[in-house]
């Protein structure tokens, strides 16, 4: 009780960590609908990786002395850019070679999980000035996230949410039945770029401040949970983001009370929700049937 | 009385990928017209329809659409192209039939509310408006697919296949819904079928794709020969 009591105080010298986990836990989820919906888990998988062979080598150009922006200084927001860039570059070769239809979805986004973790590792083997820092984010160690970090994290996602929820009826229409989109006067492609834009940008940031591994369980696992245990669309988004928020906060007091990294602990967290609440769809299932 | 042509075809040509599927299209629509679309799977009638909703663009020639603006359709899809994952109710896709006309950030209004409630009453699956969509049988989905259409506020409906993969039951249903949305509120109706049993014989309009060519005429020009054909030993020409 102490412990969450400290966790809770404005004072808290974490507490820049837990409000990002929290953002993350939020946002994340709502983003990850449509990656459930579309039948995209394994790009859930696969970007992230990528954002983080990103962030790699952006941690080798500036050992070696290569800056992408002039008098920026600062690695971490370096590191921001090669994650925004791999990702975006990413998301974008493969939607289009998806629309183009050429060869197996699972072929490259495969071949995608393979290289950029290979580059991963690769990159960091080079540098090792930036390795430390590097194993930490792949570890997911949530310890260190400075203020304007957090403001520039609230803002991004901030604008991220209210656009997934201002343009819901849009994403959701054109994801479900694209010629039905067109019928009524969507424009699908600029649409579906908005939506891969956005993505990018959740998953860059996300594995910046959590990690590839915690990003990806915040993706998917809360959407996957909320579509087995709500009936309809908006319930469905609704407890996506109550799980990925209930999951960040006590992953992040389990963490802190047992001195554990906290991005595995959430991603444990999840899981065990998950689990759970496929055990009690089950029972429940089960009781209905036995009452009729 | 029918008089206005709502939609023209000159010259046009459609395919995939400039693979050519047919050439030297040309027809009008009218309005208040009940047409059908009609040939064997994979003759291109599908494809026509998707050029007509403007979904695929033409390879050449020109479409014109009568009116002052394009005309609003309201289309229902092939059920089996929804994916079953997405965990809407049913009243939750009648709803969507809505989102061309609503503006971002804005909240359903209650008029819309009751709107969506006369489209399910329409098509007789007010009752079932919070059941999920994937948990209906086929014929009830095909309902609420003409539901989500009607929602639209169409000029025109346009239908895929709409008995497709249905009983006997639903699919008379399903006639019998449309044939009273044609004669009641006059809708202009595109049907796309392979199935000739489930083409009306009252129909203004029976377009017959076979073989890179298409026939036009009355249902009665067409489907009289056809008929003879399929009670032929040979009659394997629809399966």
């Amino acid at each position: 009780m102490e412990q969450l009591l400290e966790i809770l105080s404005p004072h808290f010298l974490l507490k820049n960590s837990l409000y990002a986990g929290l953002i993350v836990g939020f946002v994340c989820p709502q983003v990850g609908i449509f990656f459930v919906l579309r039948r995209m888990v394994l790009l859930g998988i696969a970007l992230p990786q990528v954002s983080n062979a990103g962030i790699t080598f952006a941690f080798l150009l500036h050992t070696v002395g290569f800056h992408f922006l002039p008098h920026m200084e600062s690695e971490k927001f370096m590191a921001l850019t090669g994650s925004v860039f791999f990702t975006l570059v990413a998301i974008f070769i493969l939607a289009i070679l998806e629309r183009r239809r050429k060869g197996f979805t699972e072929n490259r986004i495969g071949f995608t999980y393979a290289i950029a973790g290979a580059a991963s590792i690769l990159f960091v083997s080079w540098n090792p000035h930036g390795q430390t820092e590097v194993l930490s984010l792949l570890k997911g160690e949530i310890v260190s996230v400075p203020d304007i970090y957090l403001w520039l994290m609230l803002a991004i996602y901030g604008t991220i949410f209210i656009c997934l929820v201002g343009f819901h009826r849009s994403f959701v229409v054109v994801s479900y039945d694209a010629d039905m989109a067109t019928t009524i006067g969507k424009r699908v492609i600029l649409w579906d770029v908005l939506l891969y834009l956005i993505i990018g940008v959740v998953i860059s940031f996300g594995v910046m401040t959590v990690g590839p591994l915690v990003i990806f369980g915040f993706l998917l696992i809360p959407a996957i949970t909320a579509r087995m245990i709500t009936r309809g669309i908006l319930p469905f988004c609704i407890v996506s983001s109550i799980i990925g928020v209930v999951a960040s906060f006590l992953g992040f007091y389990i963490s802190y009370c047992y001195d554990l990294p906290t991005g595995p602990t959430d991603v444990v967290l999840l899981s065990a929700i998950l689990l759970f609440s496929f055990l009690g769809k089950m029972v429940f299932t089960w009781i209905s049937k036995v009452n009729q | 009385m029918i008089t206005n042509n709502c939609i023209t075809l000159k010259d046009v040509a459609i395919g995939y990928s400039r693979r050519l599927l047919l050439t030297d299209i040309n027809f009008s629509l009218k309005a208040g017209e009940f047409t059908v679309l009609f040939g064997p799977n994979g003759c291109g009638k599908t494809t026509l329809f998707k050029t007509i909703l403007r979904i695929i663009p033409p390879i050449q020639g020109t479409i014109t659409y009568g009116g002052d603006s394009y005309p609003r359709f309201g289309y229902v899809p092939q059920r089996q192209t929804l994916d079953e994952i997405y965990p809407f109710t049913a009243e939750e896709v009648v709803f969507m039939g809505t989102f061309g006309q609503s503006k971002p950030f804005c909240p359903a209004t209650s008029a819309i509310r009751i709107w969506i409630e006369q489209c399910l009453k329409d098509v007789g699956m007010l009752e079932a408006r919070k059941q999920l969509f994937s948990e209906l049988s086929g014929g009830q989905r095909q309902r609420i697919l003409i539901a989500r259409a009607l929602a639209t506020k169409p000029d025109i409906l346009v239908l895929d296949e709409p008995v497709t993969g249905v009983d006997i039951l639903a699919q008379r249903m399903i006639m019998e819904l449309i044939t009273l949305l044609h004669k009641k509120r006059e809708l202009t109706i595109v049907m796309v079928t392979h199935q000739i049993h489930s083409i009306p014989k009252w129909i203004d309009k029976l377009i017959w794709i076979n073989n890179n060519k298409m026939m036009i005429g009355s249902s009665l020009d067409i489907l009289a020969p056809l008929i003879a054909e399929e009670a032929s030993p040979q009659g394997t020409l629809w399966h």
